[in-house]
């Protein structure tokens, strides 16, 4: 059961991704949270384009964005309490190719949760959440339920 | 010269470093590649900028698998003798532990070289290759370069 409010979601997920180096280098952002599904946002950027000649990103970048995304979608997810969660597998397909100079959305929904295991759904979009250019599906590992008692206290002490 | 000019050349030390050198990409992550024995062992030397869990620290997840497809793309074009550069279809990984923040290396093996298709598989570890980090598979497609342009948005339908 997840008691968590939209608002304790989004501060959540805010709160982890500024905890991931990588990624907020990269500045990979929060876009949106709706019906318990997470999207998130990669910024174009020439570092992370695969073929100079055509200026398109590589596909390295978006399991990078994909892996993240699903990931973190666990913790908007209505069904479950927020945990950490290990990447346990993810496959990717690439449906499409993302336009140079488009950012970069993925979106991830957690299907189904057992008791260790999440399986989670995701995909890339650049245009339009429904011209997806990437599919993704994986499954993260429960480890530890993260306290929500602490993630609410945060949110008293900005309030 | 261009990456689709390089690619026509045999693999040694200096055009596989003048490979990773004109992918972007590659050059961020800060990969590189050494020929030992006739087989391509990729390094991913450890950087700040890589990490993905602070408190351990470890290697972000997805940077392991962009790693890892990289590596084996240019595997692959270093042994199919066709100057095509591959277009990933799919992409399996699998992870087995965190990587920590050191090097972290990377072998392929083509398990299949089709007309159109490659299935190839990657192989990470840090320490010891007997215990990986992680494993993958891709699926390329590698037609010539006429096809491969028309169909480069529906890489399926061939």
């Amino acid at each position: 059961m997840n008691s968590l409010t939209l608002e304790e979601k989004l501060r959540v997920v805010k709160m982890m991704g500024e905890f991931i180096p990588h990624t907020s280098g990269l500045g990979v952002e929060l876009h949106s949270i709706e019906d318990g599904e997470l999207t998130l946002r990669l910024p174009y950027q020439q570092q992370l384009v695969g073929d100079a000649e055509t200026g398109v990103l590589h596909s390295g970048a978006l399991t990078v964005l994909l892996d993240q995304t699903l990931g973190l979608s666990a913790v908007c997810s209505n069904d479950i309490a927020p945990s950490v969660t290990p990447t346990l597998d993810l496959r990717i397909d690439h449906l499409g190719i993302a336009p140079p100079g488009s950012d970069i959305f993925a979106t991830g929904k957690v299907l189904r949760a057992t008791r260790k295991i999440l399986f989670v759904d995701g995909f890339a979009w650049c245009d339009a959440p429904d011209k997806p250019i990437a599919r993704a599906t994986g499954t993260w590992v429960r480890v530890m339920d993260i306290d929500l008692e602490w993630i609410k206290s945060m949110g008293r002490g900005s309030a | 010269m261009s990456l689709a000019e390089l690619i026509g050349r045999d693999p040694d030390a200096t055009t596989l470093k003048l490979w990773l050198e004109k992918i972007p990409y590659a050059v961020y992550l800060g990969m590189e590649a050494e020929l030992h024995d006739n087989d391509i062992l990729f390094r991913l030397p450890p950087d700040d900028k890589l990490i993905g869990n602070a408190s351990l620290p470890a290697i972000h997840g997805g940077v392991v698998g962009a790693f890892m497809e990289l590596a084996g793309s240019i595997h692959l074009v270093a042994h199919m003798k066709k100057p095509v550069l591959p277009k990933i279809i799919n992409f399996s990984l699998d992870y087995l532990r965190a990587s920590r923040l050191q090097d972290t290396w990377a072998r392929c093996e083509v398990i299949r070289q089709g007309r159109q298709i490659a299935n190839v598989t990657v192989t990470a570890w840090q320490e010891d290759p007997a215990n990986p980090n992680a494993t993958a598979r891709a699926h390329f497609l590698i037609a010539e370069p006429e096809n491969s342009k028309e169909n480069s948005n529906v890489p399926l339908e061939t």
